[in-house]
């Protein structure tokens, strides 16, 4: 048995007679120090300020959020480092069935009710695991990955290595994805269907196959996830994201629509959905969601310049100009001036939109970074909008070539022809969109390098 | 009917969170008083797993009971058992033995496995002379794991009045792999000479 007396826990529950029971059990294994958290807001908190040795979280924490979704959070916002033990606490059956399906999972989870000695038995497990997994999170923590690929492929083939091969499998499909290479992670996730049909091992097939820009495979895969657990939301997001890569994005927005509605506090969830909405023309839903995190996601240091841009061209998009701007004029200075290009582009594009008199000037100043820089997606089309809004053809066109070229063609497709529509240039957006097909038959016509 | 399975699941839900404020207040007297109250736990969790297994009798006689496979060391899974029954079992004088030759993780539902074993060594121990025996086996490609006993074995097989039974079984089935289903046999004889459960997944 681990040295419990001298592990830092945080028992986080809404309810005062339970969060006392927690504690009661955390002390009789031996638990000295044991603080607690009444509510999301104050578990982030403290972990942020020192991350605790032992979590024990409920998983019913009130106010429509979830222990999931703290575990969530607190993953993407790298919040919780891997040495940290987290253990969901649930009454709920139904948690087994989250927990089997998603992709961020806690070390483990018990129900409810549950003596001392088992609590232990399930602590001390998690400490072994932590234990042989301690020099792979070294690695992972220091983005080091073939270091810490190199550390799994040993273990799996050792001996200590047995009763945590599924892990083992696990984490190294995760990090040969967040490596940025897809194809072998795709292989990795399938070589664990072999053995079983895992729900996240299959929406990590589609992830995979969603970075290589295979559209239509990546699709078919998470739609049986999807259609299999409809209780795992990340799959949802994960399907919406695919059909806007598709340029289906009514449907993205339906997936979107459903599972926002049963997680009405995920704030990353509503930033989707603004995009989803955005992208099929519903500026309204687009608008209501971005003004909802603006207002809502109190996750300190959660709202972006990026949030705030998103805002802005929702209202842009609205023909509320008079809103845009406000957003725009009202963002801190030191705020605009560590914006990288792309988001100063952004915030220039806008300004000139909903603001010539204010904006025309420094989007005019920004336009000799603008015609040699690729500025990714989303930037681009602001620029592409408010170069056709000041009749800047050259820009405006440049940008929509860069686009049309690019691996979020279809995604964007119909943003650019109701734009060019918008100014009465629908002829030579179809011009751009042939000269792009040619140069890409072209290419293709090259024998390979 | 959904919002039936709402208002059974939250009152479960309820219930187990008092049950767990119950047996944390013993755990606390336990500590504080040097007492071995071990019998009111035992109560209390069984009481649980009781409230767990109708809501899941429930799902599975609405046939949409499904279930959340995780891969599970198999030892882990027959210690807890050990540790949920072995020491109610000693106060009858049953010893509770395990053997487990797996040392693999299996894709099983970890809840709903563990509460076929509790329940099976449950029901043995009302019968058992002074033995029980847990064992895991990987046999084919199938891990089987026995609950048997030295009691006098099943009065009639397959055993009368079998709505336990019937979900119990309707769970094994559920556990599908490649085109296989678990599925459950009980018998008598077996190593100890009375009653046999075997459980058998794919």
């Amino acid at each position: 048995m681990s040295d419990y007396n001298k592990k830092r826990f945080l028992v986080i529950d809404d309810q005062p007679q339970a969060r006392d029971a927690l504690r009661t059990i955390a002390q009789t294994i031996g638990a000295f120090a044991v603080e607690f958290a009444s509510n999301y807001q104050d578990a982030i908190y403290r972990i942020r300020n020192n991350a605790p040795d032992v979590i024990l979280c409920d998983y019913m924490l009130g106010e429509g959020r979830s222990g999931q979704q703290l575990l969530e959070e607190l993953r993407r916002f790298n919040l919780l480092p891997d040495e940290t033990i987290f253990m969901m606490v649930t009454g709920e059956q139904s948690y087994e069935q989250v927990v089997s399906a998603v992709e961020l999972v806690p070390d483990d989870y018990i129900i409810k009710p549950f003596s001392p000695d088992k609590l232990v038995l399930r602590l001390d497990r998690i400490v072994a695991k932590k234990n042989f997994f301690a020099a792979y999170y070294k690695e992972k923590r220091k983005q080091e990955f073939a270091r810490a690929l190199a550390i799994l492929e040993a273990q799996r083939a050792s001996e200590t290595g047995r009763p945590y091969r599924f892990e083992i499998l696990r984490q190294q499909a995760e990090v040969l994805l967040a490596s940025g290479d897809a194809e072998a992670s795709e292989k990795a996730y399938r070589t664990i269907l072999e053995n079983y049909e895992f729900p996240w091992a299959r929406a990590g097939v589609a992830r995979s196959l969603h970075k290589q820009n295979r559209l239509t495979e990546a699709r078919a895969e998470i739609d049986k996830v999807v259609a299999g657990t409809p209780h795992f939301f990340d799959a949802s997001d994960l399907k919406a994201s695919i059909c806007m890569a598709q340029g289906e994005h009514a449907e993205a927005q339906k997936v979107l629509d459903e599972v926002a509605k049963k997680t009405p506090r995920n704030y990353l969830r509503k930033r989707l959905l603004a995009e989803a909405a955005t992208l099929n023309g519903d500026t309204e839903t687009a608008r209501a969601a971005m003004a909802d995190v603006i207002a809502n996601d109190t996750m300190p240091g959660a709202i972006s310049p990026e949030d705030r841009l998103t805002m802005a061209r929702s209202h842009v998009d609205a023909g509320d100009k008079i809103s845009a701007e406000k957003v725009l004029v009202g963002m801190r200075d030191a705020e605009v001036q560590a914006m990288n290009l792309a988001e100063q582009a952004s915030f220039a594009a806008l300004l000139a939109i909903s603001s010539p008199e204010k904006g025309k000037t420094r989007f005019a100043g920004l336009r000799p970074a603008l015609l040699g820089s690729d500025l990714g997606p989303t930037a681009s089309i602001d620029v592409m909008r408010a170069a056709l809004s000041v009749g800047d053809h050259e820009l405006a066109d440049l940008h929509t070539e860069q686009l049309m070229a690019g691996l979020d063609a279809k995604k964007v497709f119909g943003m650019i022809r109701t734009q060019y529509a918008l100014h009465g240039r629908e002829k030579d957006f179809r011009e751009i969109q042939k000269q792009v097909a040619l140069k890409r038959i072209h290419h293709e016509e090259k024998p390979a390098a | 009917m959904h919002k039936l399975l709402d208002i059974l699941a939250s009152g479960v839900h309820d219930a187990k969170n008092q049950l767990f404020i119950a047996e944390s207040l013993i755990a606390a007297a336990e500590a504080k008083h040097g007492l071995t109250m071990s019998e009111a736990r035992y109560a209390i969790e069984a009481a649980g797993n009781r409230l767990s297994r109708t809501l899941a009798a429930y799902g599975v006689l609405r046939h949409d009971a499904t279930l959340g496979v995780t891969p599970v060391l198999v030892a882990d899974l027959c210690e807890e058992v050990v540790l949920a029954q072995k020491k109610h079992l000693s106060g009858e004088n049953i010893t509770l033995t395990a053997d487990c030759q797996v040392f693999d993780e299996w894709p099983l539902d970890r809840d709903l496995i563990t509460d076929m074993l509790n329940n099976a060594v449950q029901n043995a121990g009302r019968f058992a002379r002074d033995q029980i025996r847990l064992s895991a086996a990987s046999e084919d490609g199938w891990l089987v794991l026995r609950v048997e006993d030295d009691g006098p074995g099943f009065s009639a097989l397959p055993p009368e009045h079998g709505t336990g039974l019937m979900v119990a079984n309707r769970l094994a089935e559920l556990h599908t792999r490649k085109g296989q289903h678990g599925s459950l046999h009980l018998s008598n004889g077996g190593s100890l000479g009375g009653g046999h459960f075997e459980l058998r997944l794919p």
